[in-house]
């Protein structure tokens, strides 16, 4: 693979939300030669290979899980109040795990409620179960599979001898970010014991321990990001990508985060000013925000803006305060890699967005599932 | 026991020592009163106070401290007052040298609705 070539040109920007404006200026790199990568590579595939997600419990963790038969409204606010984003299903009928429960699923009811007006009377979404819910989302669209599974089909785990690469794996197949890791201590499978929610921050966190000591040993760590094919950049003339990089203003509605969220099939999206730097970000996890006091029944998805929405979960937190917080991380096109993968390291931090120095306009933005797609491809 | 099979049985029998039958008069035990159905249950040992599912999980890994051993394999539920339609079970276990606390949320059945 080429490192990404910059054009120097300096058109006029647009003002439409999607944005497409060019590097200003070229970026001197040094070049990473095509061993390098494949060396990089192949030691982290032989590590992710020797080590199972029996490594990526921690000493004494902690997981939720939800009856399928809990009424979807109370499965959101225990998601909120736990601060958790997935949580997995549990069928007491069969004794089994049957799926999981996340953002995208409150994401995708709320958009089905605000596009039909609710079909849904206020009763119905009382007592609206997850398996209801689930059933559902089968027979109105079997191709959208994002974080949740749909019941007939087999629930998507791993167990705590898969090894890493394994469990990455799936990860990245089924589009998902989180994976419960269960053991069964029976052949058939039953006695299902949950362990864990793998995701690829963890493994991540994995590979950045086990490498801090000998990065000598993966060239590519010391390389810029700007110097790599991972991540999504703004559009450039000259790349042919052609997706569009998505990025919305902070008055535009929650119903359209909530429509770009899904078609683009992203998990966040910059939330930027007129000049295209950086104010915030809308997460789809964000949503769970919604369930705080039954703001959901309330809103209509067209009429709040996402940043009354981020508004909803900070408890009145100033709108610039996200930067010393968690909510929204940065990085630099010139970071080198191991600096950016320790910080994606950390759980809960999906994803970082590259910003120009000083002026923080977005430039770009990489995800752990980013860096695991150029790793072991 | 009543050992009906017994005799069917090939057994190799050493004179002297066969197993005798029970005497019938063994089985006339008296059904027990209800003077120990009024008593209190014994209290709750006060170590499984310590369990972890009070700790509020600062860490955004969820991480935990380490549980006394003592807790593991208990099941707990959640103490709230008042009608509730969710209940919080929760338990810490161990598997390998590495310990998990799972919590599940569950419906309450309400007495005389039909079931949600």
């Amino acid at each position: 693979m080429i490192p990404a070539f910059f054009s120097p040109e300096t058109p006029g920007r647009s003002n439409m939300d999607v944005d497409n404006d060019p590097f200003h200026r070229l970026v001197a790199s040094p070049r990473m030669s095509q061993a390098d990568i494949e060396l990089s590579r192949n030691r982290i595939s032989v590590f992710l290979s020797t080590h199972t997600a029996y490594e990526l419990l921690p000493d004494s963790g902690k997981v939720i899980a939800l009856d399928v038969n809990l009424p979807v409204k109370q499965a959101f606010h225990i998601l909120y109040e736990q601060g958790i984003p997935v949580a997995p299903l549990w069928d007491f009928s069969n004794g089994q795990f049957v799926g999981v429960l996340s953002a995208l699923d409150f994401v995708l009811i709320l958009r089905e409620l605000g596009n039909h007006g609710s079909n849904l009377t206020e009763e119905e979404l009382e007592t609206h179960t997850i398996s209801a819910w689930k059933e559902g989302k089968l027979h109105l669209n079997g191709q959208i599979d994002g974080n949740g599974q749909l019941i007939p089909r087999r629930l998507i785990h791993a167990g705590p001898y898969d090894s890493l690469r394994d469990v990455a794996l799936k990860l990245l197949q089924n589009k998902i970010s989180t994976l419960p890791v269960v053991h069964s201590s029976s052949q058939d499978g039953s006695f299902q014991q949950l362990l864990h929610l793998a995701s690829l921050s963890g493994i991540l966190k994995c590979i950045c321990r086990n490498f801090r000591h000998s990065s000598s040993s993966l060239p590519i760590l010391q390389q810029p990001i700007c110097s790599i094919p991972m991540g999504t950049w703004v559009p450039k003339i000259g790349e042919s990508s052609g997706q569009p990089f998505a990025m919305l203003r902070p008055n535009a509605s929650l119903s359209a985060a909530l429509s770009l969220l899904v078609q683009a099939e992203v998990s966040s999206i910059p939330i930027v000013d007129d000049n295209d730097s950086l104010v915030d970000m809308y997460c789809r996890s964000d949503i769970t925000a919604l369930a705080k006091d039954r703001a959901y029944a309330q809103i209509r998805l067209d009429e709040m803006s996402i940043h009354q929405a981020v508004q909803l979960g900070q408890d009145g937190a100033s709108p610039y305060g996200f930067f010393n917080g968690q909510r929204c991380q940065m990085c630099l096109r010139s970071d080198p890699l191991h600096k950016v993968m320790e910080r994606l390291a950390v759980p809960g931090v999906r994803r970082l967005v590259i910003v120009e120095a000083g002026s923080k306009r977005v430039e770009g933005i990489i995800s752990v599932s980013d860096v695991f797609k150029f790793l072991l491809s | 026991m009543n050992n009906q099979y017994g005799e069917a049985q090939d057994e190799a029998t050493v004179v002297g020592f066969e197993v005798p039958r029970s005497p019938d008069a063994s089985y006339n035990n008296v059904y027990p009163g209800n003077e120990d159905e009024g008593r209190e249950p014994p209290m709750v040992p006060p170590h499984l106070q310590h369990t972890l599912l009070n700790c509020p999980s600062r860490d955004p890994s969820g991480s935990l401290p380490l549980p006394q051993n003592v807790i593991l394999n208990h099941l707990y539920i959640e103490n709230r007052e008042g009608p509730r339609s969710v209940v919080a079970l929760g338990t810490t276990h161990r598997f390998r040298s590495k310990c998990v606390t799972v919590m599940l949320y569950k419906p309450v059945q309400r007495r005389g609705n039909s079931s949600t």
